[in-house]
């Protein structure tokens, strides 16, 4: 098991929420992010809405000099990088830069800067910004974060698509609970942009309305943008320095179905190991398990699968006891991010002991059968958690977090 | 004593196909770096790269399987193929949830990339290709590699520049020292495409050659980066497993670092810091000194920023006064990408497994402005017990594996 790691600081910046205090007031009031984009030309979609961050001062919000060339997706990951550092009350005076890292998912990281290169170069301009390449690599907002706050530790970033930042979650609990690390920086960050808005068009997966995770009449995802990074601290550390704990992780597994590069696993058996082996690895009784953050994308295939791996993980009882969400109903489907930002709803909801709702579900679909919270977010004790991220390639993370202090008996 | 045995490698590379083919090309320092046949260069300020010639899939797999794959899944794929079967494990026999596959790219397929998004650009969205954007993504060479061994452990995939395949190893030493994983499959693979080749270009970062014949070409340091492109993949386990079963072990890893320190965006960590401190706490974990490294493989690659600042720092590290340490800088010969950590590492494997040192230059020659071309100091057999592998990358980030004989 190694060192108690705890989450000590949060920072979020997406559709519902410029800032942490604003993401929970309108995460457990249920607030839906999803409305037209118009960050790009949308002519000939059939779909046209996303969950867009609306925040015409979005550069102002870091000084010029940090905020110089870098891409819309750096931007956001910054601005939740100090937030997380300002909410973990982190002096970097104080800390060992050298034990401390940087871990970081990314999905499509800075595409929309590389499209409007490459715009340039089809149009066949003669003037083309090389900046827009620079601000394109996955690990800008790796480097840059490191960089930014003088952290000389171990740098990474994950790209599993969809589970990118879980995953970036979980090596960061693996570095600190092996002792190698003292504190890591970890979570993700990712723009809406032309090529994954068509990618996801050309698969006709996208939902013409705001989706709707676990209806009956669902009809797809709606894709959405934002940032969120956590502090990961050895909790004896977090304890030393006064930090107070949002809820500790325990454990996390990732896996691949090795089945298909866009469809899940039709017996849903990679997302039944991966939340099996999870619970294993932190040594957390299903039984301990109050909430779930499903993955939840609104897809017919990935939520019906969803379900009956819960079901078979979880058993009858699990099934009845269970509350199940599935955020990106509000704040749509982040990609690279996605992990990142609904591990900090689980963290929150542990943290307020409260549950964030699936909004629009209006219809719980019979293949879906969980114990889903709808529409509004509801108070429960909520001892331990897990969070969900099914990706692209098949690859599946569960992360699981526990409220600071739960023993391990049920 | 290291943990970590590695008993299988695939390469897919510029200097031949194959682990064999690679090897001897290593050998003869021959270079991989030839005019570009796969696209038009006229309007670059460049036209040589390490490109992968003659590389034929099927060799490797069924066109069923690989026919929509890019070209960067082909490479990763047969050259997991090549290491599975090298390494001699019957996967059929073990437990597949407990086998990872970690692999590095820096861009995954790029040709995708654009092919897609060029798609939408001539089309619009209705004419958007959906059979290219499953291939978009950075993890899709582990994916693959995922699909066709049946294999169902952790599956990640790092981007982090220059050391991304580096990165990967040091993840799946984690999971193998945690005991998560039996066994990984872990390296990285990188394809060269006009459109990444064009965004080097515009940067300014590629050696400015124009080579008039289709010949081998032999940069200067110092020039610029010349782009590469290939995969390698290596089997790592537990040293006990390896062991056991009788394996073929062509050597340990005996200790990982990684760290970073500050740089501005597209450049490398000006101090050059990140270098010594991680080939130090490298040696410190494995338990040796400077004086018990019997080989240095450099990530130089040509481009004046980090070759200077290598050497520099590989200077202090080993206090090299005269700059006549040897090192051998392989992309110099594969060209740089992504997945060149994973191509290095074999190289260096198979060095400390046959006991014959690679071709190697002094660490003065990686500066640039050097007035004779560049000699390269053949490979010759060797008793070699400790191989240091010192990586940097633009960003800041830093890491050193040092690899031990098995014998």
């Amino acid at each position: 098991m190694g060192r108690p790691v705890a989450v000590t600081g949060l920072g979020i910046f997406c559709a519902i929420g410029k800032d942490l205090p604003q993401f929970r007031t309108n995460l457990f009031k249920g607030t839906c992010g999803i409305a037209e984009v118009d960050l790009f030309d949308l002519a000939g979609y059939s779909c046209r809405l996303g969950a867009q961050i609306r925040d015409s001062g979005l550069r102002e919000r870091l000084p010029s000099r940090q905020t110089k060339r870098i891409s819309r997706c750096d931007l956001l990951g910054l601005i939740a990088a100090r937030e997380a550092l300002q909410n973990a009350r982190i002096d970097m005076q104080k800390m060992d830069p050298s034990r401390m890292g940087v871990i970081m998912g990314g999905g499509a990281g800075g595409m929309l800067s590389w499209e409007k290169f490459r715009r340039e170069i089809w149009q066949d301009q003669h003037r083309r910004y090389a900046s827009r390449v620079l601000a394109s690599a996955p690990c800008t907002l790796t480097d840059l974060i490191a960089s930014h706050y003088g952290v000389t530790g171990p740098r990474s970033t994950i790209t599993t698509a969809c589970s990118s930042s879980a995953n970036a979650i979980g090596y960061g609990f693996d570095l600190i609970r092996s002792g190698r690390l003292d504190c890591v920086i970890a979570g993700g960050s990712e723009a809406l942009c032309e090529l994954t808005f068509a990618g996801f068009h050309s698969l006709k997966v996208m939902s013409p309305e705001p989706c709707r995770p676990f209806d009956r009449n669902r009809k797809g995802l709606s894709l959405g943008e934002g940032a969120g990074i956590v502090v990961l601290e050895a909790s004896e550390n977090a304890v030393k320095r006064g930090a107070s704990a949002l809820a500790e992780i325990t454990g996390y597994a990732l896996n691949s179905d090795a089945y298909h590069m866009t469809s899940p696993d039709p017996e849903g058996m990679g997302m039944v190991r991966v939340m099996t082996a999870a619970l294993k690895q932190s040594g957390t009784d299903p039984g301990l398990i109050d909430y779930i953050n499903a993955h939840g994308t609104a897809t017919k295939i990935n939520d019906k699968m969803e379900s009956q791996a819960i079901e078979r993980v979880f058993g009858d009882e699990g099934l009845g006891r269970i509350r199940v969400s599935a955020t990106k109903s509000m704040v749509g489907h982040c990609l690279g991010a996605s992990g990142a930002i609904e591990a900090i709803a689980t963290i929150l909801a542990i943290d307020q002991q409260m549950l964030p709702p699936t909004v629009h579900l209006n219809e719980i679909d019979p293949e879906c059968r969980l114990n889903h919270v709808t529409q509004t977010g509801i108070q429960k004790t909520i001892r331990a958690a897990l969070s969900n991220s099914f990706a692209f390639g098949g690859n599946n993370t569960s992360l699981i977090f526990r409220s600071a202090g739960i023993s391990d008996q049920v | 004593m290291s943990e970590i045995s590695i008993t299988g490698i695939g390469v897919i590379s510029s200097l031949g196909i194959g682990r064999q083919a690679f090897w001897e090309g290593c050998c003869r320092a021959q270079s991989g770096v030839r005019p570009i046949r796969t696209f038009d260069t006229s309007s670059y300020r460049s036209n040589v790269a390490a490109s992968v010639a003659d590389f034929k899939p099927a060799e490797f797999m069924p066109p069923m399987v690989y026919r929509r794959m890019s070209a960067v899944s082909r490479m990763a794929v047969a050259a997991s193929i090549e290491a599975v079967s090298d390494s001699g494990l019957d996967l059929k026999a073990l437990d597949r949830q407990r086998v990872a596959i970690f692999m590095g790219t820096a861009y995954g397929s790029s040709s995708h990339v654009d092919q897609f998004y060029l798609s939408l650009l001539n089309e619009g969205p209705r004419g958007a290709q959906p059979l290219l954007f499953p291939e978009t993504v950075p993890n899709a060479p582990a994916s693959h590699i995922a699909m066709f061994h049946q294999i169902q452990g952790p599956n990640a995939t790092f981007c982090q520049n220059d050391i991304s395949a580096e990165v990967a190893m040091i993840y799946a030493t984690s999971l193998l020292a945690l005991d998560v994983v039996d066994v990984a499959l872990v390296g990285g693979a990188e394809e060269l495409s006009e459109i990444l080749f064009a965004c080097h270009d515009a940067v300014g970062g590629l050696n400015p050659i124009q080579a008039k014949v289709p010949e081998e070409v032999y940069p200067q340091p110092g020039g610029g980066i010349i782009l590469g492109e290939g995969a390698a993949v290596l089997v790592m386990e537990k040293r006990t497993s390896a062991g056991q079963r009788g394996a073929n072990v062509y050597g340990n890893l005996a200790s990982d670092a990684s760290t970073g320190d500050l740089a501005v965006m597209g450049h490398y960590a000006k101090s050059g810091d990140p270098v010594l401190k991680t080939c130090r706490q490298a040696m410190a974990q494995a338990g040796i000194k400077p004086d018990d490294i019997d080989h240095i493989s450099a990530s130089a690659n040509y481009a004046k920023e980090l070759d200077a600042m290598e050497s520099e720092q590989l200077q202090r590290l080993f206090q090299d006064q005269r700059g006549a340490l040897k090192v051998t800088p392989l992309k110099y010969l594969t060209g740089d990408f992504g997945a060149a950590g994973a191509t290095r590492a074999a190289a260096v494997l198979l060095s400390l497994y046959h006991q014959i040192s690679l071709p190697a230059v002094t660490l003065s020659a990686l500066r640039s402005n050097q007035p004779d071309p560049l000699k390269w100091m053949p490979a010759q057999s060797q008793k070699l017990t400790n191989a240091l592998m010192t990586s940097t990358t633009f960003g800041g980030g830093s890491a050193s594996l040092i690899f031990t004989s098995a014998k």
